[in-house]
Parts: C-alpha cells; sequence; structure tokens
C-alpha cells in the first residue's frame, strides 16, 4: 500500500514538473526596503514617476509578468525596476505563443494568475473581462502617447498602443543593382513599382521564373487591406459587418494576381515562402511587416537588404497609407490582490513615464512608438523600417481588434483565385458570406471612424 | 497460517480494488465527463475562456449543418480516410505476406525499418514530407522529373497528404498482420497443400478468410484514427489552398482552438462521433453477416 501511495506521489511530482512553464531568472532573495530617498530624479513629460518612495511599503512582494516574447522590453525593464526596490521580485514567465491564449484567460479566472501580461489585441474579448484600468489618469496617456482615443472604453483606459506596426516593401540591394536601378528608381506608385518588379524578374532558357521580381507566396492577402484603404475602401461597414465584396477589393486581387500571371514577376509555384525565398537571394522585393527585419537579422544576415514605404495608386496622398495594428502595453490582472495590483500599477507608470520601453521595443520589433516625445529620436529613425513609416504615421488607418476570419478568409479567397482557378467574384461573393457567418455573433465595432482623417473620406 | 493467508488476501483485495477505483477514476476524468461536457456544451454558446455558456438549444446544429465548409470537410475526410485505410490494407498485408515468406532475408531488419516511420512522431514527419513536396527543392519533383506544386494545387494537395500518411502508418498494419499470419493453424495450409491448392487460391480461400478478424480491427482502428486526424493538415497546408483539405477535425480545431467557439465545435464533434458510431456498426454487421453466409 505504501508502495502504491508513493508511486502515485511520484507521477504527481512528475507531472507538476512538466507543467511548469519557462520562466526567466533565479528565485531571489527579497529584502525589507526602509529607504523611500533613491536619490534618483522624477521622470516623465506629462505622465510623471517619482522613483522616491516606498513600494508596497517596503514589505517584500513578488508578482509575475507572462509574455510570449523573449524580445519583450519588459524582461530588461523589470531588472532595472527591481535594482531601485529590492523588496519587489518581478517574475518574467515566457509562454509559446499558441499556448499563450488558452493558458492566459484559464489562469486569470483563478486567484494565483499573473498580476501584469502581455496583451495582443486581437484577443480583446477573452481578455477584457480579466482587466483593470490603468491608474494613469486617460488625458495623461492621451498627452503622452499617440492612438490613445481609440482604447478608451467608458472612460477608463485597459492598455494602449506603444508600437505602431504596419507594412513596407523590402528590397534586396545587391540584386537592385545587378538590374541596374538605383536609389532614383525607388517606385512611389503601383505602376512603377510593376516596371520595377518586371526588371528585377529573370527566367531560365524554358521561361521559367529563377528570380522573382515581387513574391507574396505564403503572406498571400497581407497587402490588400492596405491597398483597400488607399483607394478609400473601408474594411468594415458602419454595422460592423465585413465590406469584403466589392469592386474595390476585386480590383486589387486582379492586381496581384496579373502581377503573377500577366506581369510574371513572380508565380503561385514559385516555392511557398516569400520571406525564405527573399532571405535566399530568389526574391528582389516582398511586402511585410516590422517583424520580418528581425527575421532577416537573425536567419539571413548576409542579405544587404533595405525598405521602402508601400506605393501608392497615384502620387497624392492616399486617404491612408496602409492598415497598421499596435503592440500593446501589458494588462493588469483585476482577480489578484490589492497588493499584487498596485504593484503592477505602479511598474506600469515607471514603464510608460520612462523612454526606454518603447525605445527597446520599437527596435526589436521594428515599429514605430507611439510615445509622442519619441518622433525625432535619432536611434529610432537609424532603423530602416521606422525610418520609412516616419513620414506616414498619421495617415495609418486602425480598424479595430477585428475577427480572425476577416484575415483568414481573405487568405483562402485569394487562394482560390490563384491556386484553385476558381473565378473571382464567385471567390469574392462567397468570402463574404462566409466573413457574415463567422461574424454573425460577433460583438465588433470598428474604430475606422476614429482615424484622424475619416472625414476625407467621400 | 490461516492468519497470514487472510492478510495476504487483504492485500490482493485492496490493491485490486484501488486499480479499479483508479481506472474508473481515470476514465470518468478523462472519457466521460468530456463526452457529456461536449453534448452538452453542442447546446450552447461556449467560449470558457470568458464563462459564456449559454443555452441555444440546436442552433448549432442547425449551423454546422447549414455550412458549406463542414459538408467539404465531410467529403474531404471521407476520401481522406477510405483511400489511407485502403492502402493501409493492401501494403500493410503484401508487406507481411513477403515477410512472412519462406524465401525472405533479414525478417527482423525489415519489420524494424517498415515500423519505423509508424513511431517517428508526425509534425516531424510532415515537416520533411512539406519539404520533399517543396516545389523549388524538393526531392519528389526533382527524382521524378515533375513540376507540381504539391501542397498548392488543390488537385493534388489532398493526395499529397494522403501519400504522406500511407507512408507513415502502413508498418502498424504490416505489424498486425504479421501477428496475424503467424497464429494462423499450419494444419489447414498442410491440407491445402495436400490437395494441390496453388499460392492463389490458398491465399484466397484460406488465408484471406482467416485473416478477417485482423483486417476488421485494423479497418475500424484505423477509420476512427483517420476520421479524427488534423496535425498533418494543420502542419502542412492549413486547410489550403483556399478550403480544398479541410477535413471535420481540422475545421474543430479551428472553430475550438482558432475562433474558440467550443459550442459549434462541440456540435461538429457530436456529429462526427455519431457517424465513427454508424461506420463501426456497419463493419460489424457486414462482417459478422458474411461470416455467417458461409
Amino acid at each position: 500500500m505504501s508502495k502504491i501511495t508513493k508511486g502515485l506521489l511520484s507521477i504527481a511530482s512528475i507531472l507538476s514538473l512538466a507543467a511548469c512553464s519557462n520562466t526567466t531568472g533565479e528565485a531571489e532573495e527579497l529584502v525589507q526596503d526602509d529607504n523611500p530617498d533613491k536619490g534618483l530624479e522624477t521622470f516623465g513629460e506629462t505622465i510623471q514617476y517619482d522613483p522616491n518612495k516606498l513600494v508596497n511599503e517596503g514589505e517584500p512582494i513578488s508578482i509575475e509578468y507572462w509574455t510570449w516574447g523573449e524580445t519583450d522590453p519588459i524582461n530588461k525593464l523589470a531588472e532595472s525596476y527591481e535594482e531601485i526596490y529590492p523588496n519587489v521580485d518581478i517574475e518574467v514567465s515566457i509562454q509559446p505563443w499558441d499556448d499563450f491564449w488558452t493558458k492566459l484567460p484559464l489562469s486569470l479566472k483563478g486567484e494565483d494568475g499573473p498580476a501584469l501580461f502581455n496583451i495582443h489585441n486581437s484577443q480583446h474579448d477573452n481578455i477584457f473581462p480579466y482587466l483593470a484600468p490603468y491608474d494613469i489618469p486617460v488625458e495623461d496617456l492621451q498627452a503622452d502617447f499617440e492612438s490613445v482615443d481609440s482604447h478608451v472604453i467608458d472612460g477608463e483606459v485597459y492598455y494602449t498602443d506603444y508600437l505602431i506596426n504596419s507594412g513596407n516593401i523590402y528590397y534586396n540591394k545587391t540584386l537592385w543593382e545587378e538590374a541596374g536601378l538605383s536609389e532614383d528608381d525607388i517606385p512611389q506608385t503601383w505602376d512603377e513599382f510593376t516596371e520595377v518588379a518586371k526588371q528585377l524578374t529573370k527566367y531560365d532558357e524554358d521561361g521559367n521564373i529563377i528570380q522573382a521580381g515581387y513574391n507574396f507566396n505564403g503572406d498571400i492577402s497581407a497587402i490588400y487591406e492596405g491597398l483597400n484603404y488607399q483607394k478609400e475602401e473601408l474594411l468594415f461597414n458602419e454595422d460592423g459587418t465585413a465590406n469584403f465584396d466589392n469592386s474595390t477589393t476585386k480590383e486589387n486581387f486582379e492586381y496581384l494576381t496579373n502581377l503573377y500571371e500577366k506581369e510574371k514577376v513572380g508565380s503561385k509555384d514559385f516555392g511557398d515562402d516569400s520571406s525564405m525565398s527573399f532571405g535566399n537571394a530568389q526574391t528582389a522585393m516582398v511586402y511585410k511587416w516590422g517583424w520580418f527585419l528581425g527575421e532577416l537579422n537573425n536567419n539571413y544576415s548576409d542579405i544587404d537588404f533595405g525598405v521602402f514605404a508601400t506605393p501608392t495608386p497615384t502620387e497624392e496622398v492616399p486617404f491612408a497609407y496602409d492598415r497598421y495594428n499596435g503592440e500593446s502595453t501589458p494588462g493588469v490582472n483585476k482577480n489578484q490582490s490589492e497588493e499584487q495590483q498596485a504593484v503592477a500599477q505602479d511598474f506600469l507608470k515607471y514603464i510608460l513615464a520612462g523612454e526606454e520601453y518603447s525605445v527597446e521595443g520599437a527596435l526589436s520589433l521594428a515599429s514605430f512608438p507611439s510615445k509622442k516625445s519619441l518622433v525625432d529620436n535619432p536611434d529610432v529613425l537609424e532603423n530602416p523600417v521606422l525610418k520609412a513609416l516616419s513620414p506616414r504615421v498619421d495617415r495609418l488607418i486602425w480598424p479595430g481588434p477585428f475577427p480572425a476570419t476577416v484575415e483568414t478568409t481573405a487568405t483562402q479567397v485569394m487562394e482560390d483565385i490563384l491556386y484553385n482557378g476558381k473565378d473571382i467574384d464567385q471567390a469574392l461573393s462567397d468570402g463574404q458570406e462566409q466573413m457574415d457567418k463567422d461574424m454573425e455573433n460577433a460583438e465588433f465595432n470598428s474604430l475606422q471612424s476614429s482615424y484622424k482623417f475619416f472625414d476625407e473620406l467621400n | 497460517m490461516k492468519l497470514e493467508t487472510k492478510k495476504n488476501n487483504t492485500k490482493i483485495f485492496t490493491l485490486k480494488n484501488l486499480t479499479i477505483l483508479f481506472i474508473i477514476v481515470y476514465f470518468g476524468i478523462f472519457l466521460v465527463y468530456p463526452i457529456y461536457k461536449a453534448f452538452a456544451g453542442s447546446m450552447h454558446d461556449w467560449n470558457p475562456l470568458i464563462d459564456q455558456y449559454d443555452f441555444v438549444g440546436l442552433d448549432n446544429f442547425k449551423y454546422v449543418l447549414s455550412n458549406p465548409l463542414f459538408w467539404k470537410s465531410m467529403n474531404n475526410t471521407i476520401f481522406f480516410s477510405f483511400l489511407s485505410v485502403f492502402f493501409r490494407i493492401v501494403l500493410g498485408l503484401g508487406l507481411a505476406l513477403l515477410l512472412e515468406a519462406k524465401i525472405t532475408k533479414f525478417k527482423s531488419s525489415f519489420r524494424g525499418m517498415f515500423y519505423m516511420p509508424t513511431i517517428t512522431p508526425l509534425v516531424a514527419v510532415s515537416f520533411v514530407w512539406m519539404w520533399l513536396y517543396n516545389p523549388q527543392f524538393g526531392l519528389i519533383n526533382k527524382v521524378f522529373g515533375l513540376d507540381i506544386n504539391w501542397l498548392k494545387d488543390a488537385q493534388y494537395a489532398l493526395p499529397a497528404i494522403i501519400i504522406m500518411t500511407i507512408w507513415k502508418d502502413f508498418g502498424y498494419a504490416t505489424v498486425i498482420y504479421l501477428a496475424g499470419l503467424m497464429g494462423l493453424p499450419q494444419d489447414v495450409y498442410e491440407a491445402a497443400s495436400i490437395d494441390g491448392a496453388s499460392k492463389m487460391q490458398t491465399f484466397k480461400n484460406i488465408t484471406w478468410p482467416l485473416l478477417k478478424p485482423t483486417t476488421l480491427f485494423i479497418i475500424i482502428t484505423s477509420l476512427i484514427s483517420y476520421f479524427q486526424a488534423y496535425i498533418q493538415i494543420l502542419i502542412m497546408t492549413e486547410g489550403g489552398p483556399g478550403t480544398s483539405t479541410y477535413v471535420i477535425s481540422y475545421l474543430i480545431f479551428d472553430e475550438a482552438f482558432v475562433d474558440y467557439n467550443f459550442g459549434v465545435a462541440s456540435a461538429m464533434s457530436i456529429l462526427l462521433f455519431g457517424i465513427i458510431g454508424i461506420l463501426t456498426l456497419l463493419m460489424f454487421k457486414v462482417t459478422s453477416e458474411r461470416g455467417s453466409t458461409k
């Protein structure tokens, strides 16, 4: 009997060990903090942080922060905060993205969930019930950060954007020079882009492509949303339903398929991953968001590449250059104890008042900081992606945290047209039907109308 | 002496009860409760992440049955399952017969080799086959001199996944058939040999009928597992191009863990449960009828 009990206990302990996630740092010995005078200056623009105080009345306290990103700037800032307050331990727990969005809400239901956690706005509906509002006044956040307005819910902010992410064209400089092109040839319009792409395409004796001028394989529908906005076509109707089956979507899908089928600057059969193809110098141009910079630096460091802003239909300033999505500030768990929430709120103020959080994040995620004081920051503007984005940040539109079906269905439709030869009208109509069905019960309200230049819409 | 025996009996009795209790609790938690929860959940608008659980009656079933993607996925599932099972049986039996033949050498090595794909993780196998199918540098196009975009052409994508699945799984059928062949009575074969039966006649009239329970076992277990297959789809095509490789379990995964529509996913699971149940019963019925007519 005792052997069985021991056996069961062993199994239980093995299982509990297996359930553990990856936490960084070692368990720290916390000490009582009796010195409120840290000898540091108050910092921040409107949101100001005075470090000369005791946190949690100097009593030792440990809070958890959950993130999916190894490069999350909070990993570094947690250490500097702990240095100021030796009684505080911020335990950073890195969970894989795929598990994050099932583990986190389930954990937040209880009382032992993380006090702070990384947020992705696509998961708004599942996370919102567990969020505590920020202690920082809304007007202070609005004074220091762009795009706070679209995150105000019943007069409170639960998280906002600290970075703005959008797409650009990445080009291989070596292939560019080989084709006899210079910086002056960087295309401003889509017509010019097509011509440049043609010049960058190479074929073998049988007419097969051996170097693609432009490649969107594996990322097939990412660009169409921006193209629609450029032509004043909104992604959502006023009632929150998807606006997919329309003449602009058709026109843009035709443009993209024509690049392959008529202009022959790429091919649906030229590999299945445009990122890899660009990294292997088989493709001269790709449209990608900020994450691609990290991918190139980490996996394809030999490639000499440049970045230029996404072309537009004409040389006129369009309604919007593209869609953007924000990288969100952390959320505070409303189910945690008052003490834990208080430390979490103080840490939030610490990171939002300073500039390091935004600069570190901007450089590691190649996304433009929404902190107004960083608009001309030289470190930020030195980054090629951010340099390309910088003049356009104002004219990027955020439709809100829309349901996944809008992107997944658009991808399926584009694949149906390109790979399965489906009639474009039928494909768009089926796509619209699928989106309507999927969004029937979704409580989605588009935030397009909060876009700064929304009134320009005809 | 009597006291010791009684003590031993009590120990055995306690261990037996404890084991049974453990099994009951295990199946209760991991089998009965999830099935009950799926039945109940299928009639609710259910998102466990935000504790949403609103009764909607049969609405989820109506939604599922009117969704063209459900029917497309079901057709793909049937095509995928039956083709995979058929070739698993044919290849498995063929190789088992070859391995059982007296002239075959290195039987153990071949047995191990054929079984190796079965024990290799499906995720790893799927990635390797993705590279084999790559239209630019894939080995398959290079070796056979083809120019096919296997996983991005609706005509080839599902067959390509089926080929990979058959390659991975035929070893299982081979080993089961080998066990079946080893257990066949030798006197029947000796009698057939004395009667002058040819190899083909022996196979048709003795081996194949006697292997019927083994075949039935492979068919049922394979059908159940193939109706629930989704990992290779998730990794190799994500249901694409378009929706041409959606199978029912991938659709369930998509509804539950991408869109968090656990109610709709549960309704689909219940329908799948019913279909697998009916197929299994049919299979038993057909086999027992054939058995009784002979």
